[in-house]
C-alpha cells in the first residue's frame, strides 16, 4: 500500500519535472526560432510597406518578389560555387592533417604529446582579428620571394590554408580524444603484424574514424561555409569572395533593404540547413564525440 | 530673409551657367586635352568601384564601357564588396596587389595614404582638367602637407538642414528662407508649441552628430578655425570651442531625448512620420520620401545651417567628395590615373549620368537643367558656401575622428553639462597621439 502510494507520488514528482523541463527547453526553443522565423517574415514583405507603415505594422502584401530580386542581384551560383571551392578542400585538408596528429599523440608516447595537442588548441583562441596583420604581411612577403603577390594574397590557396591552420587544432583535439577509446590492443596486433606506421595509420586507425570524420566533416564545412571574415580581408577579387560576401551586394552604402537582405540571408543560409537536416545524427554525435572519455 | 536666399542661389547658379556656356566653346579643346594627358597611359586597366549594389556596379560598369569604346583600353571593372570592410580594409588593399583605379572619399582618407607613397599623385591630371574642375573642388582634393592632387573629384552632396515645407508654413515661417539664427530658433519654438521634436538628433553611430558639431564650429568660428582645430593647430580647450558646445547644448531642449539610441535611419524616419522640424544630414535618403509619396518629396526641402555668426556668414558647408584615384603598386598605375581623369571629365560624367548617376557632379559643365526642384535646392545650398568641408571624418586623422571625438561627442549629449571636461579630455587625447608615420 504504502509502496504503491509513494510510487505514485515519485511520478507525479516526475512529470512535474519533466514538464519544467520541456517548458525550459520550449522556451529556449523559442528565443532561438524567434529571429529566424522574423527573418523569414521580414523577406516576404516588399520595402516600400514596411516605409510607409512600419515594421510592426500589418502588411498588405506578402509575396516572394524579394527572393526572386535578391536571386537575380547575388549572382548567387558564382559566389556559391566559390564558398564550395574553399570550403571543401579546407575541410578534407583539415581532416587529414588532423587525423594525423591525432594519431601519433595518441598511439605513440612522446614526452611532450600533451604540449602539442596544447599548442594546436592554443592556435583556436587567437581573435582571428590579432591573426590577420600579420598574416597579410606574410602572404605579401612569400608572394614577393617567388615573384607573384598573388600567390597567396588574393588566391583560394591563401584562404583554404588558413582556414586549414584554425581548425586543425579543433580537429586534433576531438580525433584525439576519440582514439583514445580505440583499444590499444588494436595497435598493437597491427604492431605485431608488421604493419609501418604509415599502414597502421591508413589501414587500421583511420577506417575506426569514421564516426568522428563525419561529424567533423559536417560541423567543418558549415563553419568554413559561414566564415566571412577571411574573405573579406585576403580576397581582393570580389569575383572569388564566398556567397557570405555575395550578401553584401544587397546593401546600399547608407540605405539598406532589408527586406531584400532577409531574402538573401534566407538562400544564403539554405545549403547550411539542408546539411544540417541530412546529416543530423553525426552533427549531433559530433558535439558529443569523445565526451565519455578524455 | 527669403529674398536673400533666393538672390543668392540665382547669382551663383547664373554663374556657373555662364562658366557652362563658356565651357562649350572650350569642349573639343577640352577633349583634346584630356586625350594628350593619357598619352603615355596604354594597357588594360583594372578599377574597383566602392560600391556593391546593383545601381552603383551598372553606373560603374558603363564608366568602363564608355571608356573602352573612347579611348580602345579595355577596362575590366570589379565591386569592391562591402563597402565598409573595402574602407577598413583600404590599407591592406593598397598594400597588396590593387586595381589600378578605384573609387574613394577626399580628404584624410585620400591623403593619409597619399603621404604613405600609396597613392598617384594626380596634380597634372586635374590640370589636364582645366576649367572643367570648379576650384573649389581642386582645393577639397588638394593635400596640405605637400599641395599636390591624389584624387579626381567626381560626386558630393551637401549637409543641410532637411525639413518639411509644410510645416514651416504651419508654424508660420517662410518654408523657403530660412536664414539666420532668430529663423531657426523660431523654427525650434515653433515646432515645439507644436508638441513635435524641434531639431531631431542621434547619435548611435557615433558620427552623425559630428555634423552638427561641425556646423556649429564653422559658424561660430569659422572654417578655418575648424580646420585648425582637427588637426591640432587649435585647442580644444579654448573658450571658441567651448562656446560651439554650449551652442550645442542650447539645442538639446529642443532635441529628441532618445539621442544616443536612434541612427540616422531613425532621425529620417522622424522627418518621414511629420514627428520633428528639422534635421541635419545630407540627403542620401531622399529617395525613401519618393518611395512614400510624391507628395512628401515635394514637401522636403534643404537650406544651408543657419547663420550665426555674421562674420562667417553661411560660408562653409559639409560636402564630402567622393572621387577616383589610382594606386601606386597596381599593374598600371599610369593607365588607372588616365582612367581617373577621364572619370573626372565631363564624357565619364556623362557616361554615369547615362547610366542613371543621380549625384551631384563636381563638373562645371555638367547641365543641371534636368534636376528636379530639391536637387537643384542642394545645388544653390552648395553654390553660397566658399569653403567646402569633407565631414568631420575625413577632415582629421582617422584614430582621431571616431575612437575620440566620436566619443566626446556622445558624452557631452550623455552630460551636457561636462563640457569643460569633455574639452580637457579631447585636447589631452590629441596631445596623446602619436605622431603620423
Amino acid at each position: 500500500m504504502s509502496g504503491i502510494v509513494k510510487d505514485k507520488k515519485y511520478r507525479n514528482r516526475q512529470k512535474i519535472k519533466d514538464a519544467f523541463i520541456s517548458s525550459f527547453i520550449g522556451l529556449f526553443a523559442i528565443v532561438w526560432m524567434v529571429p529566424i522565423l522574423w527573418t523569414f517574415w521580414t523577406s516576404l514583405r516588399p520595402y516600400d510597406d514596411i516605409i510607409q507603415k512600419g515594421v510592426f505594422s500589418r502588411p498588405d502584401t506578402l509575396n516572394l518578389k524579394n527572393y526572386a530580386d535578391a536571386y537575380r542581384l547575388m549572382n548567387i551560383w558564382e559566389y556559391l560555387s566559390n564558398s564550395f571551392i574553399v570550403a571543401i578542400p579546407a575541410v578534407f585538408l583539415t581532416l587529414f592533417f588532423g587525423s594525423l596528429l591525432a594519431f601519433v599523440v595518441t598511439r605513440y608516447s612522446f614526452k611532450f604529446n600533451l604540449y602539442l595537442l596544447l599548442l594546436f588548441t592554443a592556435g583556436n583562441l587567437l581573435p582571428v582579428q590579432l591573426v590577420y596583420a600579420p598574416l597579410f604581411k606574410m602572404y605579401i612577403w612569400v608572394g614577393d620571394l617567388v615573384g607573384n603577390r598573388n600567390i597567396l594574397y588574393d588566391s583560394y590557396l591563401g584562404v583554404i590554408l588558413i582556414h586549414v591552420a584554425l581548425q586543425v587544432g579543433f580537429a586534433t583535439f576531438v580525433m584525439s580524444s576519440y582514439m583514445k577509446t580505440i583499444p590499444k590492443e588494436i595497435s598493437e596486433s597491427a604492431m605485431v603484424d608488421g604493419a609501418s606506421v604509415f599502414r597502421h595509420y591508413w589501414n587500421v586507425i583511420l577506417p575506426l574514424l569514421r564516426p568522428p570524420l563525419a561529424a567533423l566533416s559536417v560541423l567543418m564545412t558549415t563553419w568554413i561555409y559561414n566564415e566571412f571574415f577571411w574573405a573579406i580581408v585576403l580576397i581582393k577579387s570580389d569575383n572569388k569572395r564566398p556567397i557570405t560576401s555575395a550578401l553584401g551586394r544587397l546593401q546600399g552604402e547608407f540605405v539598406t533593404d532589408f527586406n531584400l537582405l532577409a531574402a538573401g540571408a534566407i538562400m544564403a543560409a539554405l545549403p547550411t540547413l539542408i546539411i544540417f537536416f541530412v546529416l543530423k545524427r553525426q552533427f549531433v554525435s559530433g558535439l558529443t564525440l569523445g565526451s565519455t572519455k578524455g | 530673409m527669403s529674398n536673400e536666399v533666393k538672390e543668392n542661389g540665382v547669382s551663383r547658379r547664373t554663374v556657373l551657367k555662364g562658366a557652362a556656356i563658356g565651357g562649350a566653346g572650350l569642349l573639343g579643346g577640352g577633349t583634346l586635352l584630356s586625350s594628350c594627358g593619357s598619352d603615355e597611359a596604354s594597357g588594360p586597366v583594372k578599377f574597383t568601384a566602392r560600391t556593391n549594389n546593383e545601381t552603383g556596379l551598372k553606373i560603374a560598369q558603363a564608366l568602363a564601357d564608355a571608356y573602352k569604346a573612347e579611348t580602345g583600353i579595355d577596362v575590366t571593372m570589379q565591386g569592391s564588396g562591402d563597402t565598409n570592410a573595402f574602407q577598413d580594409g583600404i590599407s591592406q588593399y593598397l598594400q597588396g596587389t590593387p586595381d589600378d583605379a578605384f573609387q574613394w572619399m577626399a580628404g584624410f582618407r585620400t591623403n593619409f595614404r597619399a603621404d604613405q607613397g600609396l597613392l598617384v599623385d594626380l596634380s597634372e591630371n586635374i590640370a589636364n582638367l582645366g576649367d572643367q574642375m570648379p576650384a573649389g573642388f581642386v582645393s577639397g582634393a588638394t593635400n596640405p602637407s605637400d599641395g599636390k592632387q591624389y584624387i579626381i573629384p567626381t560626386t558630393w552632396y551637401p549637409w543641410g538642414l532637411h525639413y518639411r515645407k509644410s510645416t514651416m508654413k504651419e508654424i508660420g515661417l517662410d518654408p523657403e528662407g530660412l536664414y539666420n539664427l532668430d529663423d531657426f530658433m523660431k523654427l525650434l519654438e515653433g515646432t515645439k508649441k507644436k508638441g513635435l521634436i524641434g531639431y531631431a538628433l542621434g547619435d548611435k553611430g557615433g558620427w552623425e552628430a559630428m555634423g552638427t558639431f561641425s556646423i556649429l564650429n564653422v559658424r561660430l568660428n569659422g572654417y578655418k578655425y575648424h580646420i585648425d582645430l582637427l588637426n591640432g593647430r587649435a585647442k580644444w580647450t579654448d573658450q571658441k570651442t567651448i562656446d560651439v558646445f554650449n551652442q550645442f547644448a542650447a539645442m538639446i531642449p529642443y532635441m529628441n531625448d532618445n539621442v544616443l539610441d536612434i541612427s540616422w535611419e531613425g532621425m529620417r524616419d522622424l522627418l518621414l512620420q511629420k514627428k520633428c522640424g528639422a534635421i541635419l544630414m545630407g540627403s542620401w535618403w531622399a529617395n525613401d520620401f519618393k518611395a512614400k509619396s510624391q507628395e512628401d518629396y515635394d514637401d522636403l526641402w534643404i537650406v544651408p545651417f543657419p547663420e550665426i555668426n555674421p562674420e562667417f556668414a553661411r560660408d562653409t558647408i559639409d560636402a564630402p567628395v567622393d572621387g577616383v584615384c589610382a594606386a601606386a603598386n597596381s599593374g598600371n598605375p599610369a593607365g588607372g590615373a588616365a582612367f581617373a581623369e577621364w572619370c573626372g571629365s565631363e564624357a565619364g560624367m556623362l557616361a554615369a549620368q547615362a547610366a542613371g548617376d543621380t549625384s551631384l557632379y563636381a563638373n562645371s559643365r555638367l547641365d543641371s537643367s534636368g534636376y528636379d526642384a530639391f536637387n537643384k535646392q542642394k545645388l544653390a545650398v552648395i553654390g553660397e558656401a566658399k569653403n567646402v568641408m569633407n565631414f568631420l571624418d575625413r577632415d582629421c586623422r582617422n584614430d582621431f575622428a571616431g575612437p575620440i571625438v566620436g566619443v566626446q561627442i556622445q558624452n557631452f549629449l550623455k552630460n551636457p553639462k561636462d563640457i569643460n571636461k569633455i574639452c580637457e579630455e579631447t585636447q589631452a587625447a590629441w596631445d596623446a597621439l602619436p605622431p603620423l608615420a
